[in-house]
């Protein structure tokens, strides 16, 4: 490290308005210029709101109540608001494609430094360098629109840098990328610290794709916040990455954050033998050569699939592959060109034979409370049931009388989740459910699905979450250019792969899944 | 082309509307607007929400209408309320072909500095209205999945609802992101600054032809502007007036020549 402070928190203590408790409190840290730093911990510990500190838009943007100074290259946030410091701090927000402000990818990315009063020659000649350190130089003519996730996420963070920040402040940019894609930001991040000497602070839940790139982790809780080395701030919290779980329970120190880590210090473990996939269930979803599209896109291409009860089956594959296609396809919602789909042996009825929760849970919630959300879900199919059975399955029952919007993204899947399952459909479809979610919630998740799948149900799960396909799937698809390109047991499947293969079966082995597992068979 | 220039088109185009209770004459400024955004609009979520334009122009026009049942009813009356919603219905249009054919932001870039507050309520505007249409189909659907019809007025919450604050938190985040980005800061530079192209120029020509001449026929009452109602008359048309709206089409004109 240089030396030089990017970014000094002192003594900072922040309530949102009309919040009982305080967000952050006592925030002491500073952060030296070129370091890769990684904000952690769960929903609602603080992150997010120590992320917006970096550039003053808590509070200016936020009000409430601010004690204690943040200063960034020396200016204080309070004396400026996040304009007058958009020359030396950036920040990308979770879901980019709310932030894009101008149509066109090179427009997108001049647009900071027109703000900025940036000299029309060197815009032009920054503008270009910006395209090829994103790697994005074919996008330039495009609309923002159009891009896919992994696109407009690096689009995003060119646009941000290319006002010549030294701070770059991201919020989870992984979480609605698939593995390839987010290994390429990862990367492109990692390469500004070490190439240009920027200062990188990101916030992510999906820690196995990023706690081997950084050097400096911030583990949040309940808006207090431990600074050290990342495997000494990872060791002391409830979270981790698959290798660093492990690590914890077999008691190995100091414990592993990446793969490569763990492989040095791991055992041989005997390959674990590949169960074929229980099929014992009767067939209840089936598609015969399904062909369908959109926009005139082919998304799926001749798709011969059959679900059988008590089965839950991850669909992965990357970004743009046809897994939302798929699953509106099987949710009876969206044409198809040619084939046939049947569930219960007749065409799908949406709500009725199918449910389906969507990427954006918010786009379904409207009740004041959750218990009344999910009555009105109840009273729509003419069921007489009480809700706190139904919030009770997803551990959601203290959250009775909160309204939706004031929960955590992990808070609003479980409510979601309930609202959907309570219309009894014995499909359940999750589409990308695990965005932004943190740990815990996820378990809930798991365990709703687990449940829901042994009482005869079945869950289709589309997800780029391949730690969560190894904790949870029976039975793994995975989709390419609208094809299915392998379909069976989650270990053969995920064993085979070079990209979807989980943590675990990258340090032992096919067959090695998940770290209780593993733990086990080292006990 | 220029978004100045489009900027000067809807302008006159909204003088004639303005002016003007003909059916003729109004009815040719829909008939140009059409061909104006089918030769010009740039495909996108912003192209589509003509249509929904259009469509609010027509329930316009149709509620003007019908307003006039709940007085008494005389034929003159419900021509005049009709022809007062159609011209309502004409300027929508019109605003709705400027609405696709031109990227919304580029024309709240050439607000001046001064006017930096409002530009960025217009952009939010601008930015989240195509998004929140679009969203219309997607939480309907969302719905559907889990059972709940959005068909009856009364589970117009369980659609309303959502969009709307996601409209609301998608505004939030885009305020954010154009402030965090240094919107307002002052001394602005432009990245590869719009050419006056000739058909610009063209355009803005034509346009400001058609607009002088409505002001001028209205300042004068000449060309028959608003038909008499009471008593109820068959509506003329100047040939010199039609002819001015004509003029409008210009830059359909310019747009289609480009693509053959």
């Amino acid at each position: 490290m240089s030396g030089t402070v990017a970014l000094r928190h002192e003594g900072v203590t922040f309530s949102y308005p009309d919040a009982e408790r305080p967000a952050l409190r006592g925030v002491d840290l500073t952060i030296d210029e070129g370091t890769f730093a990684l904000a952690l911990g769960p929903t609602g510990a603080g992150k997010s709101t120590f992320l917006r500190t970096a550039n003053g838009l808590v509070p200016h943007f936020t009000g409430g109540r601010f004690e204690g100074r943040v200063t960034v290259a020396g200016r204080d946030t309070l004396q400026h608001p996040p304009r007058r410091l958009a020359d030396v701090v950036a920040f990308v927000p979770q879901d980019p494609d709310a932030s894009f402000v101008l149509d066109r990818v090179e427009d997108e990315l001049a647009y900071g430094m027109e703000n900025l009063g940036v000299d029309p020659g060197h815009m032009r000649r920054r503008v270009e360098e910006m395209l090829d350190l994103l790697d994005i130089e074919p996008l330039r003519g495009r609309s923002v629109r159009t891009l896919s996730g992994g696109e407009r996420q690096r689009v995003a963070i060119a646009a941000a840098l290319a006002a010549g920040p030294r701070i770059l402040v991201l919020d989870e940019p992984t979480s609605q990328l698939d593995p390839q894609g987010a290994e390429h930001v990862v990367a492109a991040l990692q390469r500004l610290v070490h190439d240009q000497g920027i200062t990188v602070l990101l916030a992510e839940h999906r820690l196995e794709r990023v706690a081997g790139a950084v050097d400096l982790a911030l583990g949040f809780d309940r808006g207090t916040v431990t600074v050290g080395a990342p495997a000494d701030v990872i060791r002391g919290m409830a979270v981790g990455p698959p290798v660093a779980r492990l690590g914890r329970s077999v008691g190995w120190d100091p414990i592993p954050l990446t793969v490569r880590d763990a492989r040095a210090l791991a055992r041989t473990l005997p390959a674990r033998a590949i169960q074929p996939v229980n099929a014992s269930g009767a067939v209840h979803v089936e598609l015969l050569g399904v062909t369908a599209g959109y926009h005139g896109v082919r998304a799926l291409r001749g798709i011969d699939l059959r679900l059988r009860e008590g089965e839950i089956v991850a669909v992965l594959g990357r970004n743009g592959s046809g897994k939302t296609t798929l699953l509106r396809t099987i949710a009876g919602i969206h044409q198809t060109e040619a084939g046939e789909v049947r569930v219960g042996g007749r065409a799908p009825r949406p709500g009725i034979d199918v449910g389906l929760c969507p990427q954006e849970p918010e786009s379904i919630l409207f009740a004041d409370t959750v218990a009344a959300e999910v009555r009105t879900t109840l009273n729509a199919r003419g069921f007489a049931e009480d809700p706190a059975a139904k919030l009770h399955a997803l551990g959601i029952e203290d959250l009775a009388t909160c309204h939706p919007r004031d929960l955590s993204a992990g808070q609003r899947l479980l409510v979601a989740t309930a609202a959907v399952a309570a219309g009894r459909a014995p499909v359940l479809l999750l589409d990308e459910p695990t965005r932004g979610v943190d740990p815990e919630a996820k378990e809930r998740l798991a365990r709703f699905v687990r449940s829901h799948a042994a009482d005869g149900g079945v869950v289709v799960l589309a997800t780029h979450d391949v730690e969560l396909a190894a904790a949870v799937a029976t039975r793994v698809v995975m989709l390419a250019g609208g094809e299915i390109v392998a379909d069976g047991d989650p270990a053969a499947v995920l064993g085979d792969s070079h990209v979807f293969a989980p943590q675990m079966t990258r340090v032992f082995g096919p067959g090695w899944l998940t770290p209780e597992q593993v733990a086990e068979a080292m006990a | 082309m220029h978004p100045a220039a489009w900027i000067f088109w809807v302008t006159c185009a909204a003088i004639v509307a303005f002016t003007t209770t003909d059916p003729f004459y109004l009815g040719l400024l829909v008939a140009v607007a059409w061909f104006v955004y089918a030769a010009c609009h740039v495909p996108g979520p912003t192209a589509r929400s003509f249509r929904v334009f259009l469509i609010a122009g027509l329930v316009a026009m149709g509620i003007r209408t019908l307003l006039v049942f709940l007085g008494t009813i005389e034929l003159g009356s419900v021509v005049y309320a009709a022809l007062e919603g159609m011209r309502l219905a004409a300027i929508l249009v019109v605003f709705g072909t400027f609405n696709a054919v031109t990227d919304p932001f580029g024309v709240v870039r050439l607000a001046p500095r001064r006017f930096h507050e409002p530009a960025l309520a217009a952009a939010l505007a601008l930015a989240i209205a195509p998004r929140t249409i679009a969203s219309v189909h997607r939480v309907r659907e969302a719905q559907a999945l889990r059972g709940l019809s959005t068909a009856r007025w009364r589970s117009l919450p369980a659609l309303a609802i959502p969009i709307l604050e996601t409209g609301m938190e998608d505004a939030v985040t885009l305020a954010e992101s154009m402030d965090a980005r240094g919107h307002g800061r002052g001394t602005r530079t432009r990245y590869r600054p719009q050419r006056w192209s000739a058909a610009a120029v063209a355009t803005v020509l034509a346009a400001s032809a058609a607009g002088a001449a409505f002001i001028v026929a209205a300042t004068t009452r000449t060309g028959g502007l608003h038909p008499s109602t009471f008593p109820l008359i068959w509506p003329v048309a100047s040939p010199w007036l039609l002819a001015a709206i004509g003029l409008l089409a210009v830059p359909g004109v310019i747009g289609r020549g480009r693509d053959a």
